[in-house]
């Protein structure tokens, strides 16, 4: 659906995007991750057709996007980082006023505002001023507005931030349903169980360019990180030091050890057995796995990007 | 105490970092106490107010009072005018100085016509026309006239005395009148002849300009000799003179404020968001721009409809006599502050910046462009700067229209350089805008 070919972008002597390549599917639920000023926003930015690439080209279902290709928008919505509303007037009004823009007849309108509120649960409250709204339902209203055209493609870039949990989860809700309804979806986050919760695919954007793309359990993979079980530090524990380290490698820490099974237990559940005739039951063992947050920091690094 | 210390230099860092701030507090005040240094440093205007002077005598006295007139500080009498269709400089006489000031391009004429004093004479006969479109010039013209008159009384008043007297009592036929006259006087009263006529000078001066349709019934000695003809040429039907003259100006100060601000309105849609969600919406950049443009122009009309409607209303300001040409000077002048707002938009950065520049701007063009006071009371060189503003067009073209009620051949030079400056300051900020100030 959508073909990312060697984009390039700088502002001045900063290389923002370098030479990014792209394939997104029909119906994906592609998650964008990389640190702040990696260039996830430019990329959204250049999709949209927002701003012009240096080099590269776009093609969104098998046509070439321009810049400022306004026939392209039709079939995109694309939710800000900001709450992009018009904050002294009432929902209902900002919807008329974004829909019209869309070119979208009073009828067809009409019924994509009720659809829309319904979605994102705020058709009891549409003739409210959206300055009088929490957080959480702006960002409500805000998605609603980019869904108003019943977009194919929809960009969503840090859709969640400062919202409550309960709004958030409603928020992830909605997306996956519009997901499940087959649109197609890039989402942008800095939130790693986000991604983790929502997408089918990923890329990591680091410095401009695509450090690392797939599944969730393929990039996990990259990291080449074992299961590890956290054994609590106790009497039981400590009378069996002997015994533990001869099942792997053993790293004694304040308050548990960290067991990384040798190869010959390729099994979790011969682990647990063994443990458990050592007299260490369930109670005093945690399963460690690798997260997408390990993938991230160990590709991105620890320091601080501000 | 420290911590309040610590609060007020936190608060002067703030300041010396906002820069819309410092035009406000430093540099707007300081460039209108400059431009009213110049109007009026010395309590009374540093220009010369021009006046048309005809003298059609050819008696001394006339001749006298010319050149008195021609040395006032006050005054600048022009006696000239340019005959564009030949390109000849051309001497005024009455009937070209009534025209002058009827189309505006002067307040008042002071005309000495042939019989301004002859032989047979007993009296001073003055003609002076005037538009009151400004009452602060008038006043200035009438005041400085009076007292060029009032200072040369002393030595014309024997004169007209002796020219009185034979006017009731007869031809002079003695020799050695004035000495007798002087010596008698000078007995009975102990007194100088001079200081006899320095007291016929003591008579209320402003007496000689109040309106008269005949002068001749006065009944002071001073209404005998000295003889004004008044005639008010422009204006002397308008029901709220003072507000008809002033209501322009005050009209397109307010309107490049709200302008301003409508079009930099931009800048706030850019800081909340909204301006990027359009610009990712099949709606291109231009379409943006036309959409301020002409939001921007309808409620300039509007404003200004909306003042000079209830200028109508409440006032009784005449806007429809000359309806049709107020229309067209309201469109001119929305469309040029219309071109001033998305300039000053396109310069800015930022909204705090725009409110900044407008405000220093829209001041400094109102205080020389002549809503505040008249041109014609600053020095010539600020009159100059005056024309560079697009308010001096504004208010030239509604005094035109609602004062003078002057066709549409009368407002062309405003309507044109109105359009010019709607033309060519749009097309300016257009060229900024591609740069992409604003939408980046």
């Amino acid at each position: 659906m959508l073909v990312i070919k060697n984009i390039t972008k700088s502002f001045n002597t900063l290389k923002a995007l370098d030479g990014i390549n792209l394939e997104i599917s029909k119906g994906e639920f592609f998650g964008l991750l990389g640190p702040n000023g990696a260039g996830k926003s430019t990329l959204m930015n250049i999709i949209i057709g927002y701003l012009q690439s240096d080099e590269g080209e776009i093609n969104f279902n098998n046509q070439k996007v321009a810049y400022e290709d306004l026939g392209v928008r039709k079939y995109i919505g694309y939710v800000p980082q900001e709450i992009s509303l018009y904050l002294e007037l009432s929902a209902m009004q900002n919807l008329k006023i974004f829909g019209m823009l869309y070119k979208l007849g009073k009828k067809e309108l009409d019924e994509r505002i009720k659809s829309v509120l319904d979605l994102v649960q705020l058709g009891d409250r549409s003739e409210e001023l959206v300055k009088n709204f929490s957080g959480g339902m702006k960002r409500r209203l805000n998605l609603a507005v980019s869904l108003l055209h019943d977009p194919e493609l929809l960009l969503c870039d840090e859709p969640t931030v400062g919202v409550d949990p309960q709004s958030r989860n409603a928020i992830f809700e909605m997306l996956q349903k519009l997901s499940a309804e087959g649109k197609t979806i890039i989402y942008t986050t800095h939130y790693m169980e986000e991604a983790e919760r929502l997408c089918s695919k990923l890329a990591i954007i680091d410095h401009g360019k695509i450090i690392a793309l797939g599944k969730l359990n393929e990039l996990i993979n990259l990291l080449n990180k074992k299961t590890s079980f956290r054994i609590e530090k106790n009497p039981d524990t400590v009378k069996n030091l002997k015994f533990l380290k001869e099942l792997g490698t053993l790293i004694e820490n304040d308050f548990y050890y960290e067991l990384t099974p040798s190869e010959q237990y390729k099994s979790n559940s011969v682990i647990y057995s063994k443990l458990e005739d050592m007299g260490i039951n369930d109670d005093y063992i945690e399963v460690s796995r690798a997260s997408l947050e390990d993938v991230f920091l160990n590709l991105t690094g620890r320091s601080i990007r501000d | 105490m420290n911590t309040i210390i610590k609060l007020v230099y936190k608060d002067f860092i703030r300041f010396t970092k906002d820069r819309p701030a410092f035009l406000l507090t430093f540099v707007v005040p300081v460039v209108l106490i400059i431009i009213f240094a110049n109007i009026f440093g010395d309590g009374k205007p540093a220009g010369k107010v021009p006046v048309i002077l005809v003298n059609e005598s050819k008696s001394i006295v006339a001749k006298y009072l010319e050149s008195k007139i021609d040395s006032s500080k006050s005054l600048r009498p022009v006696k000239e005018w340019k005959d564009n269709s030949t390109g000849t400089v051309k001497k005024i006489d009455e009937e070209k100085a009534k025209e002058l000031v009827k189309e505006g391009n002067y307040s008042a004429a002071i005309v000495m016509p042939n019989d301004f004093f002859t032989d047979t004479s007993s009296s001073l006969k003055f003609k002076y026309y005037y538009d009151p479109k400004s009452d602060v010039e008038t006043a200035i013209i009438q005041g400085e006239f009076q007292k060029t008159i009032m200072t040369q009384m002393p030595r014309l008043m024997p004169l007209l005395f002796q020219k009185q007297i034979e006017s009731s009592m007869g031809n002079l036929k003695a020799s050695g009148f004035k000495k007798d006259i002087s010596r008698t006087i000078g007995s009975y009263f102990n007194v100088s002849i001079d200081s006899v006529m320095d007291r016929f000078t003591k008579v209320d001066s402003a007496s000689l300009f109040k309106q008269s349709k005949d002068t001749s019934k006065s009944e002071n000695f001073m209404g005998k000799v000295i003889k004004f003809e008044n005639k008010q040429l422009v204006g002397a039907e308008v029901t709220n003179p003072g507000l008809t003259r002033t209501v322009g100006g005050w009209a397109i100060m307010f309107l490049l404020f709200s302008i301003t601000g409508a079009a930099s309105s931009l800048f706030e849609e850019k800081s909340e968001g909204s301006l990027k969600r359009i610009l990712c919406m099949p709606v291109n950049r231009s379409q943006i721009l036309w959409s301020k443009y002409i939001y921007s122009l309808l409620l300039g009309v509007i404003q200004l409809s909306v003042l000079f409607f209830i200028s109508w209303a409440i006032y009784k300001v005449d806007i429809f006599s000359n309806f049709f040409n107020l229309v067209i000077m309201i469109v001119c002048s929305s469309a040029a502050a219309v071109a001033f707002g998305m300039f000053i938009t396109s310069i800015a950065t930022t909204n705090a910046q725009a409110s900044g520049y407008s405000t220093l701007l829209i001041l400094v063009m109102s205080a020389l462009g002549g809503s505040w006071f008249p041109i014609t009371l600053f020095p010539e060189w600020m009159q100059h700067i005056s024309k560079f503003t697009l308010t001096y067009w504004s208010v030239e073209g509604f005094v035109q229209v609602l004062w003078r009620q002057a066709p549409f051949s009368g407002i062309i030079p405003e309507v044109a350089v109105l359009v010019c400056i709607a033309i060519l300051v749009n097309l300016y900020s257009l060229k900024r805008f591609k740069q992409g100030k604003v939408f980046k």
